[in-house]
């Protein structure tokens, strides 16, 4: 029974890939004594999502509040998203969906516009290094990562479900339907979601007000998920599949009346089927094993016939990949534990582009860690190899023949926590992390470089925490100082030959940084409030060329000064929320001078919900719930750009209806 | 030299002028000192980056030796969407200063004297202008079309080819007749009822069904307004000359990979001559035209680079002392005399670039000029 406590533990505090035995549920919290289950460091920011009418749509609009999170967002509910984390590229950024990563060897970047919030139950921002058992290898190897959680349904009846309607500004239409059933000793859920937005608002273009243009989209999720126990373990199966088609509208620039900005279309097919089986084999020794295969088709297509401005491209791609994760976790004396994580992922892209590479890569990672946890002191270190083996047409040795070549790094970290008062905690880290050069680093012709390392990124950082509870009253601060260097920074520069550019490991950016988070909390009765105010700065310098004149300037796109507030207000069943983003000037080039400062933007969104209860159905214990939200983002009508050229929505409103049975 | 400079400034004042709008513009003084030109102004177009909507003009003033940043938008503070997006090419007519703004599909016409708009004329995915005494000749890239069928599949693809346009130079509007030319038109010029056009085939490279680079030069008549033939060059053909004598010079870039850029010669009879290999920037000067290549140009590790400058007339070849290797990225070249050159620096190609001056051979100044400083043209 203790082996289950453990188990149990390990759920309730962090886990999506949880060991989970039903007989856990009988056992009193006074058993729980197996501490070396906890994780040694805290996610930096952690929010549940799960059964709130009133959180933002959009994934990337979550993200933006955390602290150190920029979110570079192109406009549109279609428009490229991507979040880059303390100034760290979002190539440096892994992106976790129940532990296994969604990853893009083609430019390393994942869209977080293509995630609803809602399809989550939670999201977890890492800074430094996240460490847990039987993590895979991968998860000890982004420089900082972003765990996008589903729950595993509680299934007290048969059959319980969800139907959400949200339709709102841009003509955003947004059903969704979910729908979870236990069979014996598994447990099946399905979900779909379509969405359609013309992508059309107000934006002003040069003394004018005009409306952005080809920025619809329509896609289509459909998830499916398998749960199921066997002795001592858990085993999870996830299908996904999503469909997408979309316009780009175009940077606004100046451009002759009659001709369109853009007439770009993209259509996405994208399929993975994802699972997993963690098993303790006896109290010291337990396995997780997780699998998965991807596959994603882009049909990108400039549509020069609706533009005689577009350069004729009509172009598809494909990427593929394997991936297969073993992690074992092995307690030599508790509370002192060992795991070993060993990852294999094979990638391939493929397309029509003209004297493609159609690279190959098989990456290995593994990750040897060990840690020692107490209750209120722990220890973990880590050391993580990375080996990638490519293998692509090499245009430039003069015939199409396949070249390989191998990569590798070496990265150590070393997580702390120390808890010296009851409610005052310090954790640190410090962690060398790698990046490895997406396959257009490495192979985009006439700019691809196939001699390029990995890009380093030696992360150091501590996160002091106080908590202070009184009465009705709750107090949360947190103080976040951080040192980031980048080096061998992977750009792209012209050479000798001024028509071509070539991409080079000759960058080196220095971030000093800061975070801060400060939340009060009041319940009393049926009343609830709460206020977070987040601050995060950042000084993240380019130290690339001594003696240019950008050095030391700050990095494209990074604010000095950034944060936001955010306020709630509960009465029984109806929630308020108002929350404001802050982003200080920035500038879109390292030549920090006037013409290209992007100006400081801040926006605030207000949203009210309310649910109803229902009387129970005769022999169903959950209690039907209605719950009807309305979002209304940018109250004050900002108009302001995050990437120059690209300008935002002004004043937007959803209404969501929700049912839950 | 001093002296000839001196006497020049005092030639223009003989008739004295309205001061120009543009006289209260102040930039960054320069030493103009040895330098012996006709030419009032110097203009520098910058190309900007392409969907940043930054083009900018600039030009250096001979007689107060400023050097003057960003001047259509100074001089028209109405235009809010400035110069627009990517200048790709400049040239002089008379006191008009035309500029191809390719990102923009507009042909922007502003007066040498003061910088102040004077049209701006629609004319899509534009690249190079070349004038004769009616029409000013416009390559551009427009006239794709692809049909796919219901999976997206193409049924039926026109490898796009490039049109010449022309415009009127009075009423300074487009012509309704214009005259297909080979993939991906660059460069124009015109000598003697004909017009010259440089074909690329820049995107035809990366297209199906052949993948290639364009290798021809259009031959235009100017009365009818007809292709009059097509001939063979060299792959990736880019700028091409007229030095009023009637030699037709052609630089090409390559396929960066086993074919070398170079400088062509079209011989009186039409059959083309090589005259060199490796040429990067170019500029003509009255019957003399002035290049500087790289022999390195297929060392993409950045650091090599053995830059050589020439002079070429009536087809003789002649070494420059021209030290260009200096700077990070030469991106553009003006022959202000036998001996004195702008040179531009496109840096990064990412934050803003220089000008420098070379003189007998010595750098002399730098200035910062706009991001990818890449177009000269004389008034």
């Amino acid at each position: 029974m203790r082996r289950c406590a453990v188990f149990l533990l390990s759920i309730s505090l962090s886990t999506p890939w949880c060991l989970y035995a039903r007989e856990a549920d009988t056992l009193s919290a006074a058993r729980v004594v197996a501490v070396k289950a906890l994780p040694v460091v805290r996610a930096a920011e952690e929010m549940k999502l799960e059964g709130k009418a009133d959180v933002p749509a959009q994934l990337s609009d979550v993200l933006q509040v955390f602290t150190g999170v920029q979110v570079k967002d192109y406009g549109g509910v279609g428009g490229l998203k991507t979040v880059n984390v303390r100034s760290l590229g979002s190539e440096h950024i892994g992106i976790f969906l129940d532990g296994i990563q969604i990853d893009n060897a083609q430019n390393m970047q994942v869209d977080l516009g293509r995630f609803q919030a809602d399809g989550f139950s939670s999201v977890a921002l890492y800074n430094g290094q996240k460490t847990r058992r039987l993590q895979t290898a991968k998860e000890y190897a982004s420089g900082a990562a972003v765990h996008l959680e589903t729950a595993r349904p509680a299934l007290p009846d048969k059959v319980v479900g969800r139907v959400k309607m949200r339709a709102g500004s841009f003509d955003t239409v947004n059903p969704s339907l979910s729908c979870s059933a236990g069979l014996g000793p598994v447990a099946l859920s399905v979900c779909g979601d379509f969405l359609y937005s013309s992508g059309r608002y107000d934006f002003p273009c040069f003394g004018q007000t005009l409306v952005r243009e080809n920025g619809d989209i329509r896609s289509l999720r459909l998830e499916s998920r398998l749960f199921g126990n066997v002795r001592g373990g858990e085993w999870r199966l996830h299908a996904y599949a999503y469909g997408s088609e979309r316009g780009f509208p175009g940077p606004v620039i100046r451009r002759a009346a009659g001709f369109p900005f853009s007439a770009e279309r993209q259509s996405d097919q994208d399929f993975f089927v994802q699972g997993g089986w963690v098993q303790e084999w006896n109290g010291a020794y337990s396995t997780s094993l997780k699998l998965k295969y991807a596959n994603n088709y882009t049909h990108y297509a400039t549509h020069a016939e609706k533009n005689p401005m577009a350069f004729p491209y009509d172009l598809w791609y494909r990427q593929q990949s394997v991936y297969a994760s073993l992690a074992q976790s092995y307690v030599i004396s508790d509370p002192w534990s060992v795991d070993l994580s060993t990852d294999v992922q094979w990638n391939a892209l493929d397309s029509d582009v003209g004297m493609f590479a159609e690279p190959r890569r098989t990456a290995f990672t593994g990750a040897l860690s060990t840690r020692y946890v107490l209750d209120r002191f722990r220890v973990a270190a880590h050391l993580i190899y990375q080996g990638t083996w490519d293998v692509y047409k090499n245009l430039e040795a003069g015939a199409w023949t396949r070249e390989n070549r191998y990569r590798d790094a070496w990265m150590p970290s070393l997580s702390l926590f120390w808890a010296p008062l009851r409610n005052f905690e310090i954790d640190a880290f410090v962690k060398r992390s790698y990046r490895l050069p997406s396959f257009n680093d490495l192979y985009y012709r006439l700019v691809g470089n196939s001699d390029l390392r990995p890009e380093l990124a030696l992360q150091t950082g501590a996160d002091l925490r106080y908590a202070l509870t009184s009465g009705p009253w709750r107090f949360d601060a947190r103080i976040s100082p951080y040192y980031n260097r980048v080096s061998d920074k992977i750009l792209a520069i012209p050479t000798t030959s001024q028509f071509r550019w070539t991409m080079l490991n000759i960058g080196i950016v220095d971030i000093f940084g800061l975070d801060v988070r400060l939340t009060a909390a009041w319940a009393a009765g049926d009343w609830s409030a709460s206020a977070t105010t987040r601050y995060s700065l950042q000084r993240a310098m380019d130290h690339s060329t001594p003696g240019s004149s950008v050095w030391g300037n700050q990095i494209p796109y990074i604010p000095v000064h950034s944060g936001s507030i955010d306020l709630s207000l509960g009465w029984r069943k109806w929630r308020l929320h108002a929350g404001s983003v802050f982003t200080g000037e920035r500038w879109s080039r390292t030549a920090n001078i006037p013409d290209y400062r992007v100006a400081p933007w801040s926006v605030t969104d207000l949203s009210l919900s309310k649910t109803f209860s229902f009387p129970a159905l005769r022999g169903r214990s959950t209690v039907p719930e209605l719950s009807l939200g309305v979002v209304c983002r940018n109250i004050f009508d900002r108009h302001y750009e995050i990437v120059q050229g690209y300008p935002m929505p002004g004043f937007n409103a959803s209404l969501s209806i929700e049912f839950n049975w | 030299m001093l002296c000839g400079a001196f006497l020049y400034c005092a030639c223009q004042n003989q008739t004295p002028e309205v001061p120009s709008a543009d006289a209260d513009l102040t930039g960054t003084k320069v030493d103009l000192s040895g330098v012996v030109t006709s030419a009032k102004k110097v203009f520098l177009l910058n190309e900007g980056g392409m969907g940043s909507n930054n083009a900018s003009l600039d030009f250096l003033r001979i007689s107060d030796a400023s050097y003057i940043t960003s001047a259509f938008k100074k001089m028209n503070p109405g235009a809010a969407a400035g110069l627009g997006d990517t200048g790709n090419d400049i040239a002089v007519n008379g006191d008009e200063v035309w500029m191809v703004i390719n990102n923009s599909g507009l042909v922007e016409v502003v007066s040498a004297k003061d910088e102040k708009e004077l049209a701006a004329i629609k004319v899509a995915t534009p690249r190079s202008i070349a004038f004769d005494d009616k029409y000013a000749y416009v390559t551009s890239w427009a006239g794709a079309y692809a049909i796919y069928g219901p999976d997206y599949s193409i049924t039926d693809f026109k490898n796009p080819k490039g049109m010449l346009y022309r415009i009127d130079l009075k009423t300074r509007k487009l012509d309704s007749k214009a005259v297909e030319v080979g993939y991906q038109p660059e460069g124009v010029a015109v000598h003697d009822g004909k017009i010259y056009v440089a074909n690329s085939g820049g995107i035809a490279s990366s297209l199906p069904p052949a993948y290639a680079y364009d290798n021809t030069l259009s031959v235009i008549d100017a009365a009818s307004f007809t292709l009059e033939k097509n001939i063979e060059v060299a792959v990736n053909l880019k700028n091409v000359y007229a030095d009023g004598k009637g030699n037709i010079y052609v630089t090409t870039l390559g396929n960066f990979y086993d074919v070398h850029s170079g400088l062509y010669r079209m011989l009186a009879g039409g059959s083309v001559a090589k005259v060199a290999d490796y040429v990067s920037i170019s500029a003509l000067k009255g019957d003399t035209l002035w290049f500087v290549g790289n022999a390195e140009e297929f060392d993409f590790s950045a650091t090599q680079r053995t830059w050589k400058a020439f002079r070429c007339k009536d087809g003789v070849l002649a070494e420059v002392n021209l030290p260009v290797g200096i700077l990070t990225a030469p991106y553009g070249l003006c022959a202000l005399s036998d001996n004195a050159f702008l040179v531009s620096d496109a840096g990064d190609y990412w934050n803003p670039g220089t000008v420098s001056l070379f003189l007998d051979g010595a750098k002399k100044w730098t200035v910062t000029a706009g991001v990818c400083p890449g177009h000269f043209a004389l008034w």
